[in-house]
């Protein structure tokens, strides 16, 4: 196959520029300028749109097994691969939780067998993500999972931390922890971040420390050990000023901490809950217009590595009516690609594809992240151009959106997968 | 997105839009208005006991010819498990274009607002706000004084749990007026308010400096316990005939309503010239009016202006 005629962006070679791709079976054969076709060769038309290494979505809820309803294996990957996902590293909080080679084994053979995008399994740090008794790492990197985290259960135990971040440190592959930083005693039931909003609507508020203290205590832990972190959906001005000041402290990357950011945080706050309710119900819980400048501010400093979108589809009536009985996240795959470029539009295009493919392909440590000779052929080809969010076309169970409605400048085109071009 | 107006607190409402609603008002007062809500359906929910409130919103309501349908929390579906916010979506399903509601706690109404399709005016949620309120006191003040720059306008007693205060303090600065909290440390702890409002303890000392004294009632139901005792309230708080000697000749007494004789005005007040209980009852009836008819046709009547 040759795509042709696209700007070619790979921060992994340094590539910016108009070339055309040509890919052989499932990996990447030749890059150059005006490539011609061979016969019978397919040709995809890339003109006036660019073309990067497939985007990697490093934190989004499948919800299989176990809540079909909410989104399906297939519901979600086909969603992936519209809102220009080639990749997905998906979060073990299903019911059961991803804690078992069993069960990290069988997602990868479904996961293959519906296509549309590569699944990368997160597993549980601890048995049934209940903060106890940590799970065997190993044979669950053995079965493929790529990364550990318990997800939106912080694990309170700081002991329990230690062994985890130990016995991650001990592995020689770097495999991460993600962490989902929320100190649950201090959030104490809070709805929404503390402050005028909550007052308003008269619903119980956290502040931003919640998060702060847990990112704080994870840093440290880091450095202790040698374990490589990852922090989840950093929201506040302090907890990117912390990882900010983790990368930076002990010089050489001691501490090797990265932190990714979701849409939803570089763009609404706490104030868009009176507007939108139960539809802007999140966690992190939206926060002030501060942190929504400081998180753009690290994105373009380098302190942020990677964009994630958080993808956390629920049904329509889970995300709507009482705000404190609402379900907590929302649907983000197919709004994720347009909604970085809203928040950020003057973000280089090098900037962007290193965040949503280069970055997480190392955090992760899975193939793709490059289009060099001989990489897999994973492809997304995206271009500048203005559309609405309309979510009754989302491919996704999930149609709550904070973004729904809006004009989003930027949108994924086509996917290509293993050399395949993905129709969903 | 949503794009029906509520009205929640003041700040809902932009400065213009004030000024609009006032000047309704004195269109409403001067001539009464053919049925400007001819066909729409009003709900009227009161948790909380209302009776002033009750019949102001229900009498504007009629007068602007809208259908009203009066719901009793306590005997309806919200009493057998059904949320608020299924309510609200059953209502809209009805056809039901407006909700009027009171409830003792606080956020109570936008928490409605923010699933209803339709227009939410808060009647009051708990010490939170109480925007009609306000609206009818700023009129109040208003057709007293004209400009209300300068003006020194003096909440006394139990601010702590007022949302009248609560809801009229932001307005009556945004017209330029100088607030004065008057109170024992019980009712107005020393850093309640925001800054910008003055805090005074002596009552006795202030009194002559004041354009407007609205006196507020203790708001029992809102305590566990009473901090202080009815005898020390009235010897340092209450406005009575001996006060009243004090008060300059101009200034005038508001009161939100109800107002419990003994307590925090003797009968001497009633008598009193500057005494503007029955203006601000008469002005909440056209005040709703002119809300009611700004939220629902609001975009329109400015066109047609």
């Amino acid at each position: 196959m040759l795509v042709q005629g696209g700007r070619l962006i790979d921060p992994a070679q340094r590539l910016d520029r108009l070339f055309d791709l040509r890919i052989r079976g499932d990996v990447v054969a030749e890059l150059g300028e005006h490539l011609q076709p061979e016969r019978d060769e397919e040709v995809l038309d890339a003109r006036s749109a660019y073309v990067a290494p497939g985007f990697i979505d490093m934190h989004v809820h499948l919800r299989e097994p176990g809540n079909p309803e909410k989104e399906t294996l297939r519901s979600g990957l086909s969603a992936a691969a519209r809102g220009g996902f080639t990749a997905v590293a998906a979060m073990p909080n299903t019911n059961p939780a991803i804690d078992s080679p069993e069960l990290v084994h069988r997602l990868c053979e479904q996961a293959a067998s519906i296509g549309f995008a590569r699944v990368y399994p997160i597993a549980a740090i601890t048995q049934a993500r209940a903060g106890k008794d940590l799970t065997d790492f190993d044979a669950l990197a053995s079965a493929g999972a790529r990364a550990f985290s318990d997800d939106g259960n912080t694990v309170m135990d700081g002991r329990v931390m230690l062994r985890a971040a130990q016995a991650a440190a001990r592995r020689s592959d770097g495999v991460p922890l993600i962490v989902h930083c929320e100190d649950e005693r201090r959030k104490n039931g809070a709805v929404m971040t503390a402050g005028p909003a909550a007052r308003k609507l008269g619903v119980p508020g956290a502040a931003p420390l919640c998060e702060d203290a847990m990112v704080a205590r994870d840093v440290l832990v880091a450095a202790q050990t040698g374990c490589a972190l990852h922090v989840a959906h950093v929201s506040t001005a302090t907890a990117v000023d912390l990882v900010r000041f983790a990368k930076t402290a002990a010089g050489d990357g001691a501490i090797a901490v990265t932190c990714e950011v979701t849409p939803h945080h570089l763009v609404f706050t706490e104030a868009d809950v009176l507007e939108l309710g139960a539809a802007a119900k999140v966690n992190p819980p939206l926060r002030f217009a501060f942190d929504v400048g400081a998180l753009r501010a690290a994105v373009r400093d380098g302190t942020v590595d990677a964009f994630a979108s958080d993808h956390a589809p629920h049904t329509s009536a889970e995300k709507s009516g009482d705000l404190r009985r609402a379900c907590v996240g929302f649907t983000g795959l197919e709004i994720a690609v347009g909604a970085y470029a809203h928040a950020l539009p003057d973000l280089s295009l090098t900037r962007f594809v290193e965040l949503l493919s280069t970055n997480p392909a190392r955090i992760l440590g899975v193939p793709g992240g490059t289009l060099r000779v001989g990489a897999p052929a994973d492809v997304t080809v995206f271009a500048d151009e203005p559309w609405r969010v309309d979510p009754a076309q989302f491919r996704s169970k999930g149609k709550c959106t904070p973004f729904a409605g809006m004009s989003l400048p930027r949108r994924a085109l086509t996917t290509i997968v293993g050399g395949k071009i993905i129709r969903e | 997105m949503r794009t029906r107006r509520s009205l929640i607190d003041l700040d809902d409402l932009r400065a213009g839009e004030i000024e609009y609603i006032f000047q309704r008002t004195a269109d409403f007062e001067r001539e009464r208005p053919p049925r400007l809500l001819d066909g729409v359906a009003c709900v009227n929910m009161f948790f909380e006991q209302s009776t002033r409130t009750m019949t102001s919103f229900t009498l504007a309501q009629q007068r602007l010819g809208a259908d009203v349908i009066t719901i009793w929390p306590k005997e309806s579906s919200l009493s057998k498990g059904e949320t608020i916010e299924d309510t609200a979506i059953t209502l809209a399903a009805m056809g039901v274009n407006l909700i009027v509601v009171r409830h003792s706690e606080p956020g109570f109404p936008r928490r409605v607002a923010l699933v209803f399709d339709g227009h939410v005016v808060n009647a009051g949620d708990g010490s939170h706000a109480h925007p009609t309120q306000a609206l009818l006191d700023l009129y109040t003040l208003r057709e007293e004084f004209g400009d209300l720059r300068g003006r020194k306008i003096g909440f006394v007693g139990d601010v702590l749990h007022s949302r009248v205060a609560h809801s009229s303090i932001a307005g009556l600065r945004s017209m330029g007026a100088e607030v004065v909290l008057i109170g024992p440390d019980a009712f107005l702890p020393r850093d309640f308010m925001q800054p910008h409002v003055r805090i005074e303890r002596d009552f006795d000392a202030v009194l002559p400096e004041l354009d407007a004294i609205v006196l507020l009632r203790i708001q029992r139901e809102r305590f566990e316990s009473m901090p202080l005792s009815d005898r020390e309230y009235v010897a340092k708080y209450r406005l009575d005939a001996r006060r009243l000697e004090r008060v300059r000749e101009e200034t005038i007494v508001m009161h939100p309503g109800p107002y419990n004789r003994g307590v925090e005005l003797d009968d001497s007040v009633l008598e009193f010239a500057g005494w503007r209980y029955a203006r601000q009852v008469m002005h909440g009836v056209s005040v709703r009016m002119a809300v009611l008819d700004f939220l629902i046709n609001g975009a329109r009547s400015l066109v047609t202006q």
